[in-house]
């Protein structure tokens, strides 16, 4: 059997050197999201830990902030 | 007294008058000065929709201070976020060195950009200036 082909994930934060994710971005954290509003875990983004655990407080404050849903209206 | 850098985003009920929002912020403003703390940047967003209705409010008015303060003004000044009543809701968080960092690099990142915004803006009132002519030629 072939083995299949993987595509090497890459951390976005460490390519770029990213000192500090901000929760006002919310381009940025709007990919780290997924259609219902949840956070898509780091097994499949490939972000390395410390950025995702980062990444995740800025969600939870953009949440806070109503500048993402908790809950998208599609789901409700 | 050990000052610290701090950021806090405010929101404010978008269903009042600008000139009386316009009074609110100043009003914040000097109660961060009142109690000891210099006000770095005054970030007005305006009004965005918000991403789920909070007390029934479907947009808000989006503000954001950077300010160095003393540690026991923030008790104050969130107080003061509690008692004012327009005030939907509010963050307040301190900036460590990273994201003072990430500010002052996104900050000089702009500079750039704006200076490289220069040069296409002429072009274009250039563009409009050709196409004027014609106009006034007929």
């Amino acid at each position: 059997m072939k083995p299949l082909m993987k595509t090497k994930k890459v951390c976005r934060f460490t390519e770029i050197g990213v000192k500090y994710i901000d929760y006002k971005d919310i381009k940025l954290l709007q990919r780290f999201v997924s259609e219902q509003g949840r956070i898509i875990p780091k097994r499949i983004t490939g972000t390395k830990a410390g950025y995702h655990r980062e990444l995740t407080l800025a969600i939870k404050r953009a949440r806070h902030m109503a500048l993402l849903p908790y809950v998208s209206d599609s789901v409700r | 007294m050990r000052t610290h850098s701090y950021e806090s985003a405010v929101l404010i009920n978008a269903a009042l008058e600008d000139d009386i929002i316009e009074q609110i912020i100043t009003k914040l403003q000097d109660s961060i000065t009142q109690y000891g703390g210099t006000v770095k940047l005054v970030d007005k967003w305006g009004r965005k929709r918000l991403a789920y209705p909070i007390k029934k409010n479907k947009i808000g008015y989006y503000v954001i201070f950077q300010f160095d303060a003393p540690v026991t003004a923030i008790a104050q000044i969130e107080r003061i976020y509690r008692l004012e009543e327009s005030i939907i809701r509010f963050l307040n968080l301190k900036l460590s060195k990273f994201a003072l960092e990430h500010f002052a690099d996104q900050k000089a990142k702009e500079a750039a950009a704006k200076v490289l915004e220069v040069a296409p803006v002429t072009s274009t009132t250039v563009q409009e200036a050709a196409v004027a002519v014609p106009k006034t030629e007929k």
